[in-house]
């Protein structure tokens, strides 16, 4: 007992690391599960990142929609991140932090389009930042920002 | 131009790798490399301990002693003086200049500090019965000098200090991560110096008396508060008891004596009261 | 895989489209470059170890994108774009992201 209370840091960050990697793994599969379905629902909506012209006529009205999301990573993939600072290479811990966050973006983005009625998303951009306390400092909170911007095109009902 | 959406199975941008096996293979390797280090630091540190000049422990010995309060004690220096006398002449640790201290705290130590000087605490002395018992435990402290313990000690958690503040930056995770760990094996180290000390300190406590009676007594009073062993296995000094059973190892080994012992000089005795 | 920055490849003509295709990688440097790194810093001049570790983290960027453009049935992708960004201290993000077309 007098061990665990003499380590009691040492405990706790034991304690918060499987806590994160548990918690961790949940809610990223759950979040991916959700991801595709909402792609297959999504899925018929065209995006391009070209410009686009149209014959005369076909476009009802063009609007700029925009999707965006903030994820943040578990304190077990901080860990990860931290050892591979140290030996360099690949940092899987944050793929997946960067592709569940653009994928949610692109997805709110189409959302935003079918919920104006669009048939297209042309010149589609992505934007990714890292923010939360002190992104470039020391004590960074591992977060991510992505945004998707398109044109969203209606067209004139045929 | 024709639309054909296509679902896609898989994540290229995803590698595959499972977690825990990475986590694994990083800490291994960061391991074994803190380790490498660790012990290259601890060896070329050893070795520069024992070739640091007695004029520059001396310089180092005045700095530690402003952190002490305490008084020079000339009924101990006495004690240490016969203990000192019993050395070979062409003992290194006639080149230090002795001086020895009571420190009025109640904690129960003694202390060897880099120049020569020793401090004893009043709570150690009220602990003890009979004048055998000090010499012994100022022998043990005689065996710190001649193994110049202290300047290794300083030598080797510097150098790891240095190391990892240079490679990871003074604030990084990573860095105190490493440190925080490696102070749990520093005070491992520690207890072979003690182990080392006490045989030291029973081979000059022989040469004092003629015998060795006493050398175990004080260790024995301990030994009934320590308590379990399990906390000694990372504290700076071994468990009572495996230092009673090293020491009377040795003792059975040599072939030493054991006969009476001389109680406390008058001076030293008042003190606990 | 042909791949260009343009909406079209020139000379050719698309005939289907398949949507977006991305390749991202997020790479860490290790301590070694950071130490020539700040050797460099005295110095100045170009930083030959981080030059080499984008360079092969967007090789390896477009290799995804590709991989999911074939994955797709696609023989090029058009209109790439490339966005670097820092996600924590030490680690870079490479991204590449374009539409994927049927070429003839």
């Amino acid at each position: 007992m007098e061990v665990i209370l003499q380590n009691f840091d040492l405990v706790i960050f034991l304690f918060l690391l499987c806590l994160g990697y548990v918690a961790g793994s949940i809610a990223e599969k759950r979040h991916y599960k959700s991801i595709l379905q909402r792609e297959d629902e999504l899925l018929k909506l065209p995006v391009v990142t070209a410009e686009a012209r149209f014959s005369d006529g076909r476009v009802q009205k063009a609007e700029l929609v925009t999707g965006s999301a903030v994820i943040s990573i578990d304190y077990f993939k901080r860990l990860l991140a931290i050892l591979r600072n140290i030996f360099g290479g690949r940092v899987g811990a944050y793929e997946t932090l960067v592709d569940r966050a653009r994928r949610e973006a692109i997805l709110r983005m189409k959302q935003a389009a079918r919920d104006q009625g669009a048939g297209m998303i042309v010149n589609m951009r992505l934007e990714t930042a890292a923010i939360g306390n002190n992104a470039n400092g020391k004590r960074q909170i591992a977060s991510v920002e992505a945004i998707a911007y398109g044109t969203a095109i209606v067209f004139n009902p045929k | 131009m024709k639309f054909t959406p296509k679902r896609l199975d898989g994540n290229v941008n995803v590698s595959r790798t499972h977690p825990l096996a990475e986590l694994s293979w990083l800490l291994g390797g960061l391991i074994l490399i803190t380790a490498l280090v660790f012990f290259a630091l601890g060896y070329s540190a050893d070795w520069a301990a024992t070739k640091a000049p007695i004029s520059v422990e001396n310089w180092l010995g005045r700095q530690a002693l402003s952190h002490f309060p305490a008084d020079e004690n000339p009924a101990l220096k006495q004690q240490l003086q016969a203990l000192l006398d019993s050395l070979p002449a062409d003992s290194p640790l006639h080149q230090y200049n002795f001086r020895v201290f009571l420190s009025p705290s109640d904690e129960v130590n003694a202390v060897a500090l880099p120049g020569g000087n020793i401090v004893v605490f009043s709570g150690l002395l009220k602990q003890i019965e009979s004048e055998n018992e000090l010499a012994m435990i100022l022998a043990h402290e005689l065996g710190h000098f001649a193994h110049r313990d202290h300047l290794r000690g300083l030598g080797r958690g510097l150098g790891l200090a240095v190391a990892a503040t240079l490679l990871f930056g003074q604030d990084n995770a990573a860095s105190s991560l490493v440190s925080n760990t490696l102070l749990t094996f520093q005070l491992r180290y520690s207890q072979t110096q003690e182990s080392a000390a006490d045989s030291f300190g029973l081979d000059l406590l022989n040469q004092r008396y003629g015998h060795v009676g006493g050398s175990t007594d004080f260790f024995a009073r301990m030994a009934k508060k320590a308590g379990g062993k399990i906390p000694y296995l990372l504290a700076s000094h071994p468990h009572p008891e495996a230092r009673i059973e090293q020491l009377e190892g040795l003792v059975a080994k040599k072939g030493y004596k054991v006969e009476m012992t001389y109680p406390l000089a008058e001076g030293l005795r008042t003190v606990g009261q | 895989m042909i791949l260009t920055n343009v909406s079209n490849v020139p000379g050719k003509k698309i005939v289907e489209h398949f949507g977006i295709v991305q390749g991202s990688t997020v790479r860490a440097k290790h301590i070694g470059r950071d130490f020539m790194a700040g050797l460099k810093n005295l110095v100045g001049g170009e930083l030959k170890g981080y030059t080499e570790l984008l360079q092969d983290s967007r090789e390896e960027a477009m290799n995804r994108m590709s991989e999911q453009a074939r994955q797709m049935g696609a023989n090029a992708v058009v209109n790439i774009r490339f966005a670097t960004s820092s996600v924590a201290q030490g680690a870079a993000e490479l991204f590449v992201y374009g539409t994927a077309v049927q070429v003839e």
